[in-house]
């Protein structure tokens, strides 16, 4: 009933001896801590953002409960991935088993909200008490004339980039290459990329899309941000695709290269450089020498406009120091982001990045530059304690910690509010920066109490 | 029309509403969150003591972010993150490890252990679980462990904190001592989202001069003052307090449907005096809760909180006109729903839709009663065990001013048109809510405060020229 997990090729670059490497590992050590969300989290990060399915959660409160409308991921059309679906298990269903009462709310679904289409997110307890999601997911798509997906990815299974592999798979079986009409025959769309891996969290899609239409490049579709399920659907098409974030779904991208000889690249659109890059990358991976040509005269055009508008900020900047710690291609990206504004990385780190990622980050950090191997609060709280950064740069699990040690803190996973990507996105980040690291309030907190009791005054 | 749109207007209409109160088998927006959620924030409370779930990781996870969102504040916790091993062998070596870890890493004073789904699927047995910690020397032999079931399949966050809170004393208490009683009165708030509602309850109880114990007292864990440093366990119910707590003089409860089980077990096994008042939101019941104070201790009530009480019956007075037949729809838990009804019953206020997802028909009994004394409250309907979607419907067909309940409804407030006054758990789309009390005068008069504002900005916002004016 579950991917087999040797089939994810968990390890496909193997594990590397390092220290501060990301672990392969598929579990966290029992009482280290609460850091690492699920497979199931994992699975509904990737899937979620498709706008006009339903995403129902065939489980107990918990799960929906606590992540519904979570993630920050942005539509353009439909809202209605954003509803909070579930199957509320209680105690009568864990028993006699919630087979009937998924069923009877798939047809709920369908008939009155009409979905493209139906993901069904399999959980701890509907697994443990051994529901059969997939007849279930079968036998309604039958009666509803609309895809009905299993998702099986409950939360016992590891780590949330097991449940980020499983959501790639599911798409590969069930979304990409299944077009309503297959009598259309199969070609690919020149000059169309899928971007796999963007989730428009904040909008970031949307500081990128004005670059590719600018120069004439196509997306297919976002896998997922903002994306229909029918496009989706036509996501073979492309003739490239571009891997931006979660490296957890390389997978899909060497499966659709397999099946329908789409290459792939790395790309990153955090930071001046890397948007140039990028666009430059996808030119040359499309293989059109006029598109090229076009391409280095406009990020030459891009570069210097942005520059100028960075130049107040990096003036203020230079010589502020920072800790790194995030997921992906920010693992790496975000130092020459960082560097681009004058900023100086002390130390990074990473949970969740392939190894190669993790390599990467390494080789563009100062080679004196820590290398974040505790990554528990505790071993934080050290770091911050020894490097004492004007700026820690990280997801919003270290934000309270970072403010209890007065140290300026800025979001760069999905809790953030702003887009970063492309041009426009690094001048927005680099506001933010400024933002953060000059804002009064730091100064207030370092001046003890200078009333009556002001002996503490230093 | 696109089908999409159809649908859009469909989902306002009569029709729609009375499907969707008829839908059984799926919930839609829901209003409540789990158990474990509950009891992590109750295991928060109590000084030194690292909260541990027994389970999958990905829970835990959940909830140290949600009631970080909330509180705007770090939460330590940890989880022995089961996986499919557990499922198939159980989760004793899980348990085990993680007791050893957490103990070693943390240097807690204590550890509460309490469950989710998957131990509970599977059936650990962690009492046994944790005596086998012991006797390998994971955990030192005389170190305190609580213990709680706390399954998300059964009942909802204050199901949990009741359950911990039940767990606390069970597992930690010593037996009741007839001769070594300690003349202090145990308050228990409940499930409550603000820590200043806590420091407003211990600066009420310091005023009379009560000796008392509050159970739990998160209010410096999940606010705690920025000095520069973190601290892992910044306050908290002294530990030799929870130990001491079956020879209290009497329990006092303020809230009743997060702290069920918690009162039959001290009421019916230990048979200590115990009583219960509605959660003391709105003047008469701040009233009620000081008189019932003055009765356990014999103390009097000092002069200086009836000054308070004069100063938000003069707030009252001066917001009545902006509150009295207005109408309103609230979700949420079910004991601050009674509280802020019976508040909006004080001001004039009309409640027309009340829901609580995690509402039992006791419950809906019991507001039943309390909307029957007062005028007011005749329009009123009861809805338990709905979701945010129902609530929707309700607004879009039978319209009301004002929306109150958790940052949730703003969805629901917007669709309809009419602002939301958040009260409640969790706020994470508004800051400091939480540190201003809703409870006592003090915190009546920030209701008021908060209520009859909305209002007039709404008023304004709405007003032509010819209506917008200085004074309101």
């Amino acid at each position: 009933m579950f991917v087999k997990l040797s089939n994810l090729d968990l390890k496909d670059n193997g594990e590397i001896a390092e220290k501060g490497a990301p672990k392969l590992c598929m579990r966290a050590l029992p009482g280290e801590g609460a850091e690492r969300s699920c497979a199931f989290d994992g699975a509904r990060v990737v899937l979620m953002p498709i706008t006009d399915a339903a995403h129902v959660i065939h489980g107990p409160i918990a799960c929906a409960g606590n992540s519904w409308d979570n993630r920050g991921a942005r539509s353009s059309g439909s809202q209605l991935f954003r509803r909070g679906l579930t199957t509320d298990l209680r105690e009568n269903d864990v028993i006699y088993g919630g087979e009937e009462k998924l069923r009877q709310a798939l047809h709920e679904i369908a008939g009155k909200h009409k979905p493209k289409a139906i993901f069904v997110y399999n959980t701890c307890v509907s697994s443990l008490i051994g529901e059969n999601l997939d007849l279930v997911c079968r036998q309604a798509q039958t009666a509803l004339s609309i895809p009905v997906i299993p998702v099986n990815a409950p939360g016992f299974l590891g780590d949330k980039n097991i449940g980020n592999r499983i959501a790639g798979d599911v798409l590969l079986q069930y979304v990409i290459g299944r077009e309503l009409e297959p009598s259309i025959p199969y070609a690919k769309n020149l000059h169309a990329i899928n971007l796999i891996g963007e989730y428009n969290i904040a909008g970031d899609l949307w500081g990128v899309l004005p670059e590719l239409k600018n120069l004439g490049i196509i997306l297919q579709t976002a896998i997922t941000g903002d994306a229909k399920f029918d496009d989706l659907r036509s996501a073979h098409r492309a003739s490239l695709n571009v891997l931006v974030c979660s490296k957890s779904l390389t997978n899909l991208a060497r499966h659709m290269q397999l099946r329908w000889g789409i290459p792939f690249i790395d790309a990153s659109f955090y930071g001046v450089e890397e948007t140039s890059n990028a666009l430059l990358n996808i030119a040359k991976a499309l293989g059109d020498p006029e598109l090229l040509r076009r391409t280095r005269q406009y990020v030459k055009e891009r570069e210097i406009f942005t520059r100028a508008q960075l130049a107040s900020h990096k003036k203020k900047l230079a010589g502020k120091t920072a800790i790194l710690f995030t997921g992906g291609i920010k693992t790496w990206s975000m130092v020459s982001t960082l560097k681009e504004l004058g900023i100086q990385v002390l130390a990074g780190g990473t949970q969740n990045s392939t190894p190669e990622d993790f390599l990467r980050m390494k080789a563009m950090m100062d080679p004196a530059a820590h290398i974040i191997e505790d990554t528990s609060a505790d071993g934080f709280l050290r770091l911050i304690k020894d490097k004492k950064p004007d700026l820690i740069v990280a997801g919003g699990k270290t934000k309270y910690l970072a403010y209890k040690t007065r140290t300026p803190f800025l979001d760069i996973n999905h809790g953030r509010k702003l887009p970063y990507a492309g041009y426009q996105g690094m001048i927005t980040f680099a506001q933010a920066v400024t933002r953060t690291v000059f804002s009064p309030v730091w100064d207030l907190l370092k001046h003890p109490f200078a009333g009556e009791r002001g002996s503490s005054y230093e | 029309m696109s089908p999409a749109n159809t649908v859009a207007e469909w989902i306002n209409t009569k029709d729609y509403h009375t499907l969707n109160f008829e839908r059984k088998d799926l919930v839609i927006n829901p209003a409540k969150a789990c158990q474990p959620l509950g009891a992590m924030l109750c295991a928060l409370g109590v000084e030194g003591c690292l909260p541990f779930v027994h389970g999958s990781q990905g829970c835990a996870a959940y909830f140290r972010n949600n009631l970080s969102r909330h509180y705007r504040e770090p939460v330590s916790a940890v989880s022995d993150s089961m996986t499919e091993d557990g499922a198939v062998f159980g989760g004793q070596r899980n348990l085990i490890e993680g007791l050893q870890n957490a103990h070693t890493l943390y240097k807690p004073k204590m550890i509460a252990v309490f469950t989710s789904c998957m131990a509970e699927v599977i059936g650990d047995d962690i009492s046994a679980y944790v005596d086998k910690a012991r006797q390998e020397e994971a955990i030192p032999m005389d170190f305190p462990v609580a213990l709680a079931h706390t399954p998300s399949f059964k009942g909802s966050h204050i199901t949990g904190y009741d359950n911990m809170l039940k767990g606390f004393i069970q597992s930690l208490a010593k037996p009741r001592d007839e001769k070594n009683l300690n003349n202090r009165l145990y308050v228990v708030p409940g499930f409550d989202p603000y820590p200043a509602n806590l420091r407003e309850i211990k600066r009420l109880l310091e005023k009379i001069g009560v000796q008392y114990t509050l159970l739990s007292d998160y209010s410096d864990v999940v606010d705690s003052p920025n000095n520069g440093t973190f601290q892992m366990y910044p306050g908290g119910t002294p530990l030799p307090e929870v130990i001491e707590a079956l020879n209290a003089a009497g329990f006092l409860f303020l809230q009743s449907y997060s702290t069920t089980a918690t009162r039959k077990y001290l009421q019916n096994k230990e048979k200590i005096p115990t009583e219960s008042v509605p959660m003391p939101i709105g003047i008469s019941n701040t009233d009620r809760f000081l008189t019932k104070v003055a009765e356990m201790t014999g103390k009097p009530i000092p002069e200086d909180i009836e000054a308070e009480r004069g100063r938000a019956v003069d707030a009252a007075t001066d917001a009545h006109p902006y509150i009295h037949g207005k109408r309103f729809a609230l979700f949420g838990d079910p004991d601050v729903l009674l509280g802020v009804v019976s508040f909006l019953l004080d001001m004039g206020g009309v409640p027309v839709h009340i829901i609580s997802s995690n509402g039992t028909p006791i419950f809906r009994k019991e507001m039943e009663g309390l909307l029957k004394t007062s005028p007011y409250g005749q329009s009123a309907t009861v809805h338990v065990g709905k979701d945010l979607w129902h609530l929707r419907s309700l607004l879009m067909n039978d319209p009301v001013d004002l929306l109150i309940g958790d940052s949730h409804g703003k969805y629901a407030a917007r669709d309809a048109g009419i602002p939301l006054v958040r009260i409640g758990f969790p706020i994470t789309d508004r800051v400091n809510l939480h540190r201003s009390p809703i409870i006592g005068y003090e915190g009546t008069l920030n209701l008021i405060t908060m209520i009859a504002n909305t209002l007039l900005e709404e008023k304004d916002r709405n007003a032509d020229t010819a209506h917008f004016e200085l004074l309101r």
